[in-house]
């Protein structure tokens, strides 16, 4: 079961100071439907507002991105750039 | 295609050719935005708020239409009204309705430059006139201009439905990033250092102006030709804005004189095609450079308190960072951006970042290269310094200790893959700069920076000629020299000379949705898009091969531009060249060519180091930079001179933006100096040549191992040039920009 | 609608004619690197360019056994070439030579940069240390005017309507006399002077300042002679007394603004500091002549 950390204030509307969860997902669109039904609305604020580290490595807008049984997943603001 | 990890494999990647659009440049045949002209173009011109903060009480356009020549007058009635509605757009959410009230200001002005009117004439001194005959009443409010005075209690305030903490405030949000305890860290310091740091707005300072021709039939088809960053970008933002189908605007990027993020939003672009809809001709947008300074977005200027504290021997125990940027009118400062890179160059157990964004009656504030970043580094950077002539440490070992390596976790959250940092500082370290000897009232600085490098959506399309030429058609807007790596990495691909592949930057009709070149993504992400095209050619080319020698497509090989069968089995076939396979695709199956869209992921993080030596005139305060160099790791560079030109490019910013570059209001809330005349962009007498240093730690998430470069560079040299001073002067300056007269002062404050 | 004229007479009477006889404002084109720039900008809008240059005289430079004839419209670019000029006015040239850019030095005038009246002016401190003067024209005929009389103001000369400058007179330097200007901007080139000093010093054979003449730019609403800086230094070699005593001499003189150029005290620091520097280089140059 993968562990999901949150990085950053935004999400606080949402959870509160939580910053870590073990959630049961295999793919990142299985993640925002699982944080949704935690926390109403936090799917969809992750889903347009973040992306997710694994393994060091930055993905934004994947919803097909597997997510490895026993990793580290990293919810970051999006970034732009200029 | 996996990564090729071995350099000297490679036949054109890694070499310099002309970029294919130079000739154009160097003779002005090149088409920028201002230059298309179509049959019957009309003239815009923008009618700007004179008043830092104002409610539009009437608008009374009739002298203005009544003038002979003028063909349509709007307004924020022309366009839609848009509810309060976050929308994903690209990188980031985009607030349209704030974008559309910036492009046209509606029940309030909050900047002096904030457009408010638009018209179309059928001459530049008709619109003019026209301009100045439309009445506008005001009722003028007091405004706020300073990031603090902002955020004081009592303060105006700019949107009734902006809270913090429940209240009506200019604070639109707090955001924090932390690891561990980093009070606690501090407290087990042996050494601690603090510093309040303040940095002022500045431009992206880009030569050319923005520049639209915009043309809307009856029927709702609309060509756009404009100056960006950004085809597609334009295309759903106009879309947005005026509510019109997407599939009805096409958009054409011009050759672009520069962006660097100024360029990633709209100004003129809705103005121009609003106008044609309305007058049933072409309309033409060019703003002049006082427009470009008052109203368009620079980026924030801010306040921030930095904290470090370290063990005797550099271990650092702990960081915070509390920072307040300013956005202009409008929500969006590059906070998060600026919280998440202040220490991300550093392995650490205890650290804290956070920071307010704050609204003020200024222009809304655009991405300017690594948004955030720079100005944070300055605060971190400077610190940095202080800290190691706390410790009697050598600058570049203090953080060598602390460096972030794979595995680090980054302060801002994830860990760290492969990076480049510790042989960025290694490659600082041993360069003769750092050790060449110094003579009276001189000083040498040395500052690092992080930035986290995008991918995102991008498409290539690579189509195989009748003579077995190539071309490659990408969606990415030209800034730094990227076609011409499109160019290259098929070349490299195909096996072909770099001669025989030619790239353009295709419209939005043309090529797959590609999203803005920014965030230093082109190279990786429609890189990749131009490769992974390119091997599908590839196959099919094999394919065709298998056809003609009439054997299967799994004994067919593809070396250095040609068919060869896989082995000896395969059969006893002379290799065939791509034009001899392309002089056959007819009878083989039809015209070769591939598109390919995706999302690039894997994009690899970029480190860099400056070190910069100046010399202090002690009875003035003049800066002289005498030597500069700058060490990047790019993971690979495809073209080292358009790679070593953003690097020089980003320092150069860096250095005005430390040395001269401010924007200065008056005392009714207008910019002073809104022209290049008193906005010290640094001149080409001012600078000595920026030695680049090119790293390469590739990424091999990307064929090519690349990284991007565009936005590290500029980065460490804030705080470069801040401790070259400090070292030149023996005072920490604390505010930017490092102006002789600010300097004077320090130094005769100390004497 | 608005109207714009352009004239370009090819005589000093046709020029006087037209600039005496317009109805609206008129503007004499020299270089055009100030006129053409206001007018692009809305700074001013008039009705008609009288352009001097083809009056005959006007573009050139003359050695007479009185000294220089400079005529009025003669570019930046062909007073740096001037050998004789340079040998006999190294401070005027410079200072010349400092407007702008290269490109603009193809065109800046010294006319144009004396009639802009910009108290920042680069020309125009050095001119005025080395006694130059102004050969105006117009409709009640010729009068020579000492250069730190044309201007009055920022942005207002002492010319009256249909008069202009047609050419500059500097007088043949003494066997030991040279002049120098410096100006402090905060980048290398492109910038408004935030103070100029001109210096134009005479020593006697045994290296003593004679006669001096100090003039700042940039420091108050026209350009200011400093009667007490030069009397700080006459009578001395320019020993450390002499300086400190110029330095604050420059700056008592000084009634500066704070705008987005320069402070106040900035200003005021660095005239003295300006002074001093000029001084010295002007006092090299005239020991080696």
């Amino acid at each position: 079961m993968p562990k999901v950390s949150i990085s950053g204030s935004g999400c606080r509307p949402f959870i509160g100071e939580q910053t870590e969860f073990e959630v049961e997902a295999t793919s990142f669109r299985r993640l925002i439907k699982e944080l949704d039904a935690r926390f109403p609305g936090l799917g969809e604020h992750v889903e347009e507002t973040m992306a997710v580290a694994i393994d060091g490595e930055i993905h934004q807008d994947a919803y097909g991105l597997q997510l490895p049984p026993d990793s580290e997943i990293f919810l970051i603001p999006k970034i732009g750039g200029g | 295609m996996n990564f090729v990890a071995n350099k000297s494999e490679l036949k054109v990647v890694g070499t310099r050719p002309v970029r294919p659009d130079g000739i154009d440049k160097v003779t002005g045949k090149a088409m920028f935005g201002a230059d298309l002209t179509m049959a019957g173009t009309l003239t815009g011109k923008v009618l700007r708020s004179p008043h830092a903060h104002a409610r539009i009480v009437a608008i009374d356009a009739s002298k203005a239409l009544a003038l002979p020549g003028v063909k349509a007058v709007i307004t924020a009635a022309d366009f839609p009204e848009i509810s309060s509605e976050e929308a994903a757009a690209g990188d980031g959410a985009v607030n349209f309705r704030h974008m559309a009230h910036n492009v046209l200001a509606r029940d309030k002005v909050l900047y002096e430059g904030h457009a408010v009117a638009a018209v179309a004439a059928t001459s530049q001194a008709i619109a003019d006139a026209a301009a100045a005959l439309i009445e506008i009443t005001y009722e003028v409010l007091p405004f706020v201009i300073d990031v603090e005075a902002a955020m004081a209690d009592g303060a105006p305030l700019l949107h009734d439905d902006i809270k913090y903490n429940g209240k009506p405030s200019n604070i639109t949000k707090r955001v924090e990033f932390k690891l561990g305890d980093a009070d606690a860290g501090l407290a087990e310091a042996d050494v601690v250092v603090e510093g309040r740091y303040e940095t002022t707005a500045v431009h992206q300072g880009y030569i050319e102006p923005h520049a639209v021709i915009a043309s809307v039939n009856p029927d709702g088809q609309t060509q756009i030709f404009a100056s960006s960053q950004g085809q597609f970008m334009i295309r759903q933002y106009v879309s947005k804005i005026l509510a019109m189908d997407i599939a009805n605007i096409r958009v054409t990027p011009a050759e672009i004189g520069g962006g660097f993020g100024g360029k990633t939003l709209v100004y003129l672009e809705p103005l121009a095609v609003a106008l044609s809809r309305k007058a049933g001709k072409p309309v033409k947008m060019v703003m002049n450079r006082e427009e470009v300074f008052r109203a368009t977005g620079p980026t924030s200027g801010g306040v921030m308190t930095v904290k470090i504290g370290a063990k005797k021997d550099g271990t650092i125990t702990g960081a915070t960072i509390d920072i307040a940027l300013q956005a202009g009118a409008f929500p969006g400062s590059p906070v998060a951006p600026a919280c998440m890179c202040a220490f991300a160059c550093y392995d650490l157990k205890n650290v804290r970042a956070s920071g307010f964004d704050v609204v003020s009656n200024r222009s809304k504030i655009a991405a300017y290269r690594a948004p955030g970043a720079p100005i944070s580094a300055f605060g971190v950077e400077s610190a940095m310094d202080d800290l190691a002539t706390k410790l009697g440490m050598d600058p570049i070992a203090l953080r060598e200790k602390n460096a972030a390596k794979a595995g680090t976790k980054a302060a801002y959250g994830p860990v760290f893959p492969e990076i480049g940092f510790e042989q960025v500082l290694e490659a600082a370290k041993s360069h003769p700069h750092w050790s060449a000897p110094l003579g009276p009232n001189q000083g040498r600085g040395v500052a690092t920076g992080f930035w986290f490098n995008i991918g995102g959506d991008s498409s290539a399309s690579v189509f195989v000629n009748e003579d077995g030429t190539i071309s490659v058609v990408s969606g990415s807007p030209d800034i730094g020299g990227s076609r011409a790596s499109m160019a290259m990495m098929a070349a490299e691909v195909l096996g072909v000379p770099y001669e025989k592949v030619r790239p353009i930057v295709g419209d939005t009709a043309q090529i797959g949705i590609t999203g803005m070149t920014g965030g230093s993504r082109v190279t990786f992400a429609t890189g990749m898009a131009t490769v992974q095209a390119a091997e599908k050619v590839v196959d099919e080319l094999k394919k065709r091969a298998a056809m003609i020698w009439d054997i299967s497509p799994e004994a067919v090989d593809w070396k250095d531009g040609e068919a060869v069968p896989a082995g000896a089995n395969a059969g006893g076939f002379d290799p065939m060249p791509l034009a001899a396979i392309a002089a056959k695709a007819g009878k083989t199956g039809g015209p070769i060519g591939s598109e390919v869209s995706i999302n690039a992921q894997g994009a690899g993080a970029g480190f860099g180091a400056h070190i910069c030596d100046v010399e202090v005139d002690p009875e003035t305060g003049f800066v002289k930079v005498l030597r500069y160099t700058a060490v990047q790791d790019v993971g690979r560079a495809i073209h080292p001179s358009y790679v070593e030109g953003q690097i020089q490019g980003g320092a150069v910013q860096g250095i005005g933006w430390a040395l001269n570059e401010e924007y200065l209001y008056d005392k009714n809330g207008r910019m002073d100096n809104a022209g290049f005349l008193d906005y010290r962009v640094p001149v080409a007498s001012d600078l000595p040549m920026i030695e680049a240093v090119v790293v390469e730690v590739p990424n091999k998430r990307h064929p090519f191992g690349v990284r991007g470069v565009g936005e590290v560079p500029i980065i460490p040299p804030l705080a470069a040039v801040g401790n070259a001073i400090k070292a030149a002067i023996g005072v920490r300056m604390h505010s930017l920009p490092m102006s002789p007269p600010k300097i004077l002062a320090a130094i005769d404050g100390k004497a | 609608m608005p109207r714009l004229s352009y004239a370009a007479p090819a005589s000093v009477p046709d020029a006087i004619k037209l600039l005496a006889g317009a109805e609206g404002l008129a503007k004499v084109l020299s270089g055009g690197t100030d006129l053409l720039v206001q007018l692009r900008s809305g700074r001013t809008r008039p009705e008609l360019i009288v352009d001097t240059k083809k009056i005959p005289g006007i573009i050139g430079i003359r050695e007479t056994e009185d000294g220089f004839v400079i005529g009025a419209a003669t570019s930046g670019a062909e007073i740096g070439e001037n050998a004789a000029l340079v040998a006999a006015y190294p401070g005027v040239v410079e200072g010349t030579n400092l407007i702008g850019s290269t490109q603009v030095q193809g065109r800046a005038s010294l006319a144009g940069n004396l009639c802009n009246a910009s108290p920042a002016a680069d020309s125009v401190p050095a001119l005025i240390a080395a006694g130059a003067v102004a050969v105006v024209v117009g409709p009640n005929g010729q009068r020579n005017v000492p250069v730190g009389q044309i201007v009055i103001a920022p942005g207002r000369t002492s010319l009256a309507k249909g008069e202009f400058i047609l050419e500059f007179h500097l007088p043949k330097p003494k066997a030991k006399q040279s002049d120098a200007y410096l100006r402090f901007i905060p980048r290398t080139e492109m910038d408004i002077a935030v103070v100029g000093c001109g210096v134009n010093l005479t020593l006697d054979a045994n290296g003593v300042i004679t006669a001096a003449c100090i003039v700042l730019g940039a420091v108050a609403p026209t350009q200011v002679v400093v009667e007490a800086a030069a009397k700080a230094i006459i009578g001395t070699k320019l020993d450390d007394a002499a300086l400190a005593a110029l330095d604050a001499a420059a700056r008592a003189a000084c009634n500066p603004i704070t705008d987005k150029r320069g402070t106040i005290e900035f200003r005021t620091k660095i005239a003295g500091v300006l002074a001093r520097r000029a001084a010295k280089i002007a006092y090299d140059r005239a020991g080696a002549r």
